[in-house]
Formats: C-alpha cells, structure tokens, sequence
C-alpha cells in the first residue's frame, strides 16, 4: 500500500482536494500509523507557518469608508475623460501659440527684440517654433505666462478670427476678441500638465479652479501661480534653472508644512523640465505615484499613456535634510545631474 | 454587483493591506497602495475581483520596489553632495521586542525564493489553490508541492536563525 505523499498531505489539510481525494486520504489515514504522524507533523507545520506569519502584520488602523473609496474611483473615471479632452486642448494651445508667436514675430520685431532683451535674466517667454505663413493673428496674453509686471509684453492685437481650437462645454462663448480663448486655452494646457504631474488624486483635477494670484489656503490642492506670486509665497527664490523659459508654477500646500512646488520649464528643443522641491516625503512620495500611474496606464488600461512628456525613469533627485529636490525631464541622466548639482550649489550660495 | 464588491471590500481590505505590507514593509504606504487597488478594482469591475484585487495588489509592490530601487540608485549617484540621512524615531522600549521578533521572521521569509514566498504569501492572504495557480501560472497540482517545500523553508530558517542567536548569546 502506498503511503500519502506530503504534499498531497498538504493539498488535504488546506481543504484543496476533491470530495473523492479526501475519502481516499481518510480512508488511508484510518489504518496507517505512519502516516498518520505524517499528517500530525504538517499539521504542526502549518501552525507554525501561521504564526510565524501573523508575526509580520503591520500596526492595526482603521479601514477607510467603502463609500469614501466609491467616491475616489467616481473622480478616477471622470479624470480619466478630462485627461482626454485636456490633450486635445493642449495640442490646439501648441498650435493657437506657434501661430500667434509667428505672427509678432512678422509684424513687430523690433518689440520682440526689446522685449526679450530687457527680461534676459526673467525667463518669461515660450519658445515657440515661427510658423511661416500664419494666417491668423493671435495676440499672446500674459495670462498664457508668468511675466513680470513691468515687463514690456508684445502688444495684444486684435485678432481678425479665433485660432482653430476645441472648446469645452464650460467655456465661455467664442467672440471676435481671441484673449479668451487664449484663456481658456491655457487653462486647458495647465490642467494637462496637472494631469500628468498628478494623476493618484484626481480630486484635485476636478475641483481646480482658474488660477487664484492671492495666497489662500488649498489644503493638498496644487494651485498654478504667476512667477512673482510663487515667488512670494515661498518667500525665497523659487527652485529654476536660471536661463530657460518658464512655462508653468504650481504649488501644493497643507497647513503647517513645507509648499511643494513644481516648477515646469521648457528647452529650445521642446523638452519639458520639471523642477521639484519641497519636504522629502513629499517629492518622493510625487516621484512614484507618478511612475506607478504610468505603469497603470499602460498595463492595466491597455491605453497610451498620457504621460508622455514626464517620464519618471530620467528624474533626479537629491536630499538635503528633510528637503529633497528633484528634476524630472527626458534627458541624459549626466545632463540631470549636471543641472541638479549646479542648482543645489547656486541655492546653497544664497 | 455593488454589493458583491463591497463584501469583498469588509472582508479583504485588512489582508491586502497585509499583504502588501509583507512587500513594501511600511504600514501607510501599505493602506495607501491597498486603497489605490480597491479604487480600481471599483472602476473597473473585474469579472473575479478577489483574485484580480491580489493581482493588482502583487503588481502595485513590485512597480512600488522598483521605484525605490531607482531613487535609491539616483540619491547614491549623488553621493559626493552633501546628503543629509533621514532621521530615525528610536523605538519604545515594548516595540522593540516586537520589531525583533518580525526582523527574524522577514529574514526567514528572504530565504525564500521569490515564487515560493509570492505563494505563500498568496496563500497566507486567503486564495485558494486555483486562484493561487491562476495568478502565478503554476499548475494546481503544484500549489501543494509549492506550500510544503515554503512552509518547511521558513520554520528551518527561522528555528536556525533562533539557534544560531542562541549559541551566541552563551559563549559571549
């Protein structure tokens, strides 16, 4: 008679067999001594195992609401649909800006010159790539960037059309006059960014409001800021690399902490550099998530990622007591660190 | 259906938090990570939730090292620069007997191969052998081979690792 293997003793004592294996084991069970201490043995084994287990469970908290959950995953999919409409209005923000940038650059360029003589060491303007015929003038705002206020900004012209765009159903209706919808436009573009930088807690997403200049309170909300309003509510020199475009500053603060700030900057090439600085739990807390939605979006979603422009791989960051800063931005690792370290040493010199 | 997930959700939460908290090792990221899958699992509405919320959960841990292993790279890359190390909160007294005795059982749990341990672990959350079998592509006849083979690793290498502290403790 042959005797029950172990892991078959196994397979009994976790309730995985059928009806019939069991009847078989018992059977065998009844009349085999040896096997019988077999058994006891796994099922001390077993025990064990449990308790060593049990040992390793982390402190007990209390579980959130199921609702609470319900609601979160009501904002998720509602992102979601945002998140697609605010690619299509940050590509038609690409297009509206090449135009309108081409255009003053035909029609003024003795005040372009000025303009970005006298702000060299501001980084204020986009660099936008000329179109060569335009056909529509757009005038740029300065609601489209943070520019100084004394800053001569290329005269607003009246526009004969509105530039090709998508408008969504909250936006206000299209007139003659393009400013709005070169408002809107940027709005469009920094909830696209938003989308990107912070795709986990999407109830940011939706709650986001134009952007506010005076200091009040959002409590885990990111906020986007002229330069000089960043400026101030950091009360110190915002992180930057000196020399390059800004394109964007948003804040997170919770009360009684350290801001969290990005700072988006753009190449003449194109690319996207993000400069990250705030408590150290903070940005690398930011770091992950954002490599794990990309993850998601990719495996899970089966879609492309809407990330494209922020790839978490190229990000580097450095920690200086509780403070950590980070730059994300699809270079060359050396060119990261190269950057980091100039910037840490031009902070520390201040 | 609603329901069937909110079920699922009172009586697994704490076995996913604990399951991913045997990966990541750190308790809020744990319940942040365990949350996060529910939120999906609700948007969207797997057909076999218990065993899809382990398979996110298994996957969310490993995306989740990875990450640490790549910041950890980036902060050594820059270890010339001034690095300030994070503060450690010296433990109570009482806990300190109690982070031992986890110490030695994660120590046990890394003798593991990293298949035997997922299996484990999977077990040790509440799947059953065809669910275990599905997640990992063994077979279901090799889920008990797997569990005995586990199951004998860790006791050894605990009882060894309690042996060996023994030994130490008399002749010092």
């Amino acid at each position: 008679m042959r005797h029950i293997p172990e892991d078959e003793l196994h397979a009994y004592l976790d309730q995985a067999l059928s009806r019939n294996q069991c009847v078989e084991i018992e059977s065998h069970l009844a009349d085999c001594h040896s096997c019988q201490a077999t058994r006891d043995g796994i099922a001390a084994l077993r025990d064990r195992t449990t308790a060593l287990l049990a040992r390793l469970a982390p402190p007990r908290s209390i579980s959130p609401s199921y609702e609470s959950l319900r609601r979160r995953a009501d904002v998720v999919v509602s992102a979601r649909r945002r998140r697609m409409r605010a690619v299509a209005w940050a590509a038609s923000l690409v297009v509206a800006v090449g135009l309108g940038y081409g255009a003053s650059v035909l029609h003024r360029p003795g005040r372009v010159t000025t303009a970005a003589s006298s702000t060299s060491a501001q980084p204020t303007t986009f660099a936008a790539k000329s179109s060569d015929t335009p056909r529509t003038l757009t005038p740029l705002t300065t609601t489209d960037r943070p520019v100084r206020q004394d800053t001569p900004a290329p005269a607003p012209r009246t526009a004969e059309s509105s530039p090709p765009t998508v408008r969504t159903a909250n936006a206000s209706p299209p007139t003659a006059d393009a400013a709005p919808a070169a408002a809107d436009s940027s709005r469009a573009h920094r909830e696209s960014v938003l989308a990107v930088l912070d795709p986990v807690p999407a109830v940011e997403l939706t709650k986001l409001d134009p952007p506010r200049e005076s200091g009040e309170e959002f409590g885990g909300m990111w906020r986007t800021l002229s330069w000089d309003g960043a400026q101030a509510e950091a009360g110190k020199p915002l992180p930057h690399i000196d020399g390059l475009p800004i394109m964007q500053v948003q804040v997170q603060r919770a009360e009684g902490t350290r801001p969290l700030m990005v700072v988006a900057q753009q190449l003449t090439s194109g690319q996207v550099i993000r400069t990250i600085e705030g408590s150290a739990t903070d940005v690398s807390q930011l770091l992950s998530r954002r490599q794990m939605s990309d993850v998601d979006s990719v495996q899970l979603r089966g879609t492309t990622r809407v990330a494209d422009t922020i790839n978490a791989d190229h990000a580097m960051a450095m920690q200086l007591g509780d403070r950590m800063l980070a730059i994300t931005g699809d270079l060359p690792s050396d060119s990261l660190r190269a950057m980091i370290r100039r910037m840490n040493a031009e902070m520390r010199s201040k | 259906m609603t329901d069937d997930l909110e079920h699922l959700y009172q009586t697994t939460y704490t076995a996913v938090v604990r399951f991913l908290y045997r990966k990541v090792w750190d308790a809020e990221r744990a319940e942040d990570l365990a949350q996060e899958v529910f939120v999906r699992a609700l948007s969207h509405r797997p057909d076999k939730p218990r065993a899809w919320v382990f398979a996110v959960a298994a996957n969310l841990a490993r995306d989740e090292a990875r990450a640490a292993v790549r910041r950890r790279r980036h902060l050594t890359l820059l270890k010339g620069d001034p690095i300030a190390q994070p503060t450690v909160t010296p433990a109570a007294d009482d806990t300190v007997e109690h982070d031992e005795q986890m110490a030695s059982v994660q120590e046990a749990l890394n003798v593991l191969t990293p298949r035997d341990r997922e299996i484990l672990l999977l077990w040790d959350a509440g799947l059953s052998y065809p669910e275990i079998a599905a997640q990992t592509g063994l077979a279901v006849g090799a889920v008990g081979t797997t569990l005995a083979r586990a199951r004998r690793r860790l006791v050894d290498a605990h009882d060894r690792q309690n042996s060996d502290t023994g030994t130490n403790a008399a002749h010092s």
